[in-house]
């Protein structure tokens, strides 16, 4: 039974989900919200999970002197941005929002634009033209990369025109491959796992 | 030349990293305004702007913002821009956060907006909301649903009259920085609304398959976009305006240059130590 009944539970949702954007009516409206509401639940208690997760790590790097102060930190923001929230709200004007847009927006953008010098590097050391496929992918990419620059133009008034050719027919022609090939997947997938022959997800 | 082939062969990847860091931070620094240069809009960035420019007073644009802090550099000038122009227009705005990490930035930006002068008369409410969040991809279930947004969000408002569903919706927006908005574009077939969208320049090539099937009525690609659609704005209502997006366009043509530089010169290294070698 233990098998049994999340691949019955598993049939019966995806019969449910899947008929759903086909048949309207309050029943199925219904069902949505109770999916919806399952999900918030679900993201709760991953939220609790993950805290605990977090602190108890945290916890064994102070007690073992394992990068302690940056645990202190870690575990010390997390606590106080939640004591924050709680004791004044998270709307606009309060000391959790001030801290969100203050420390939190400029961090994460930094890490993200980070990106751009990693790229400058990896473009230097291992952009090159070793054989005619990557010479051919190397000349594309320049040319992509020079046509979305308004300078690109003004070097020669095609690099824009063969740019957007590069974007429109070869490239949206592999895109328009991996969507049909992702989604063709993901059906055979569905179907095997409403018929119980994906047992994956069960710790099979 | 020996020598400098070794030492271009093992460069310290600081001297790049200051190289990039230099071709960003100099052309937006005050006193280089020089360097912006005029981008001309695409017809992707410029059917959006015409499908908000069809619309009349009072109609119904919804914005799905699906993007947090990191790509605020790219998206949130195309939000900024998008919203004042909107706002002109007049138009009622839905705001929904489908991360939770955009909300405050979201929030805060439409705070600046409306403080402004030109959008002081603005209201929450009344001409445009933010509305809330809902996890882990909930979202598009909840809009789908044929019940009404007052019962859903509990929202209580002049702006909900007449818009009760996403069946009443004239335009939706979703600017993200992931595949998240694929969802949207399959559910057009159910609730047939005008789809366009706003995403980073690396999301870019994902949804042109969509763009060219009609599915999406335009695509603001990356910062490239959101420069485009500040000029078409500029063009239209206020001239000679540039907003973080064409200042910014000035940071991404050098950057492109340095790395198309260090992409030349390694490759002639790369060829000069192979004849070399034999």
């Amino acid at each position: 039974m233990k098998k049994e009944i999340p691949i019955l539970l598993g049939l019966i949702t995806g019969i449910l989900w899947y008929g759903e954007f086909f048949i309207a009516g309050m029943f199925q409206e219904n069902q949505k919200l109770f999916f919806s509401n399952g999900f918030k639940i679900a993201g709760v208690v991953g939220v609790a999970v993950g805290v605990y997760s977090v602190a108890r790590q945290n916890y064994y790097k102070i007690k073992y002197n394992n990068e302690r102060y940056y645990a202190i930190l870690r575990v010390s923001m997390i606590f106080l941005m939640i004591f924050l929230g709680i004791a004044s709200g998270t709307s606009s004007g309060t000391p959790f929002s001030s801290m969100f847009m203050n420390v939190y927006v400029p961090f994460q953008a930094t890490v993200f634009s980070l990106l751009a010098f990693y790229i400058a590097s990896a473009a230097y050391r291992s952009f090159k033209a070793k054989s005619v496929e990557s010479a051919v992918l190397l000349i594309a990419s320049i040319i992509v990369m020079l046509s979305k620059i308004p300078l690109g133009g003004e070097i020669c008034s095609q690099i824009p025109v063969v740019g957007e050719w590069i974007m429109d027919s070869p490239s949206s022609a592999g895109k328009r491959a991996i969507i049909f090939g992702g989604y063709l997947g993901s059906i055979t997938m569905m179907i095997r796992i409403f018929f119980g022959l994906e047992r994956s997800h069960l710790s099979e | 030349m020996k020598k400098i082939l070794e030492k271009l062969k093992k460069i310290d990847r600081r001297i790049i990293y200051l190289v990039v860091f230099l071709s960003i931070i100099i052309p937006i620094l005050p006193g280089f305004d020089f360097l912006i240069f005029p981008v001309a809009p695409t017809k992707e960035t410029k059917a959006i702007f015409d499908e908000i420019e069809i619309l009349n007073e009072g109609d119904a644009v919804f914005i799905d913002w699906a993007f947090d802090p990191s790509s605020k550099a790219e998206l949130l000038p195309m939000f900024e821009a998008f919203f004042k122009h909107c706002m002109k227009k007049k138009v009622k705005v839905f705001i929904y956060y489908a991360t939770i990490n955009g909300i405050n930035l979201g929030k805060e930006s439409v705070k600046k907006i409306t403080a402004t002068e030109e959008f002081s008369w603005c209201r929450e409410g009344i001409h445009y909301i933010n509305m809330e969040y809902v996890p882990i991809a909930a979202d598009i279930r909840i809009f789908n649903m044929d019940v009404d947004f007052k019962g859903t969000y509990k929202k209580e408002g002049k702006i909900f009259e007449g818009v009760e569903t996403l069946r009443d919706i004239d335009y939706m927006i979703g600017l993200s920085g992931s595949a998240y908005h694929f969802t949207h574009v399959d559910m057009q077939i159910r609730f047939n609304y005008k789809f366009g969208i706003a995403v980073t320049g690396v999301m870019g090539p994902d949804f042109v398959p969509y763009l060219q099937t009609g599915q999406l009525t335009g695509m603001a690609n990356g910062l490239r976009g959101a420069a485009e659609y500040e000029r078409l704005v500029s063009d239209k209502y206020e001239k000679n305006y540039y907003g973080s997006a064409t200042k910014g366009m000035s940071s991404l043509t050098f950057s492109h240059l340095v790395i198309f530089g260090f992409v030349i010169v390694g490759n002639i290294v790369y060829y000069m130590d192979k004849r070399k070698r034999g």
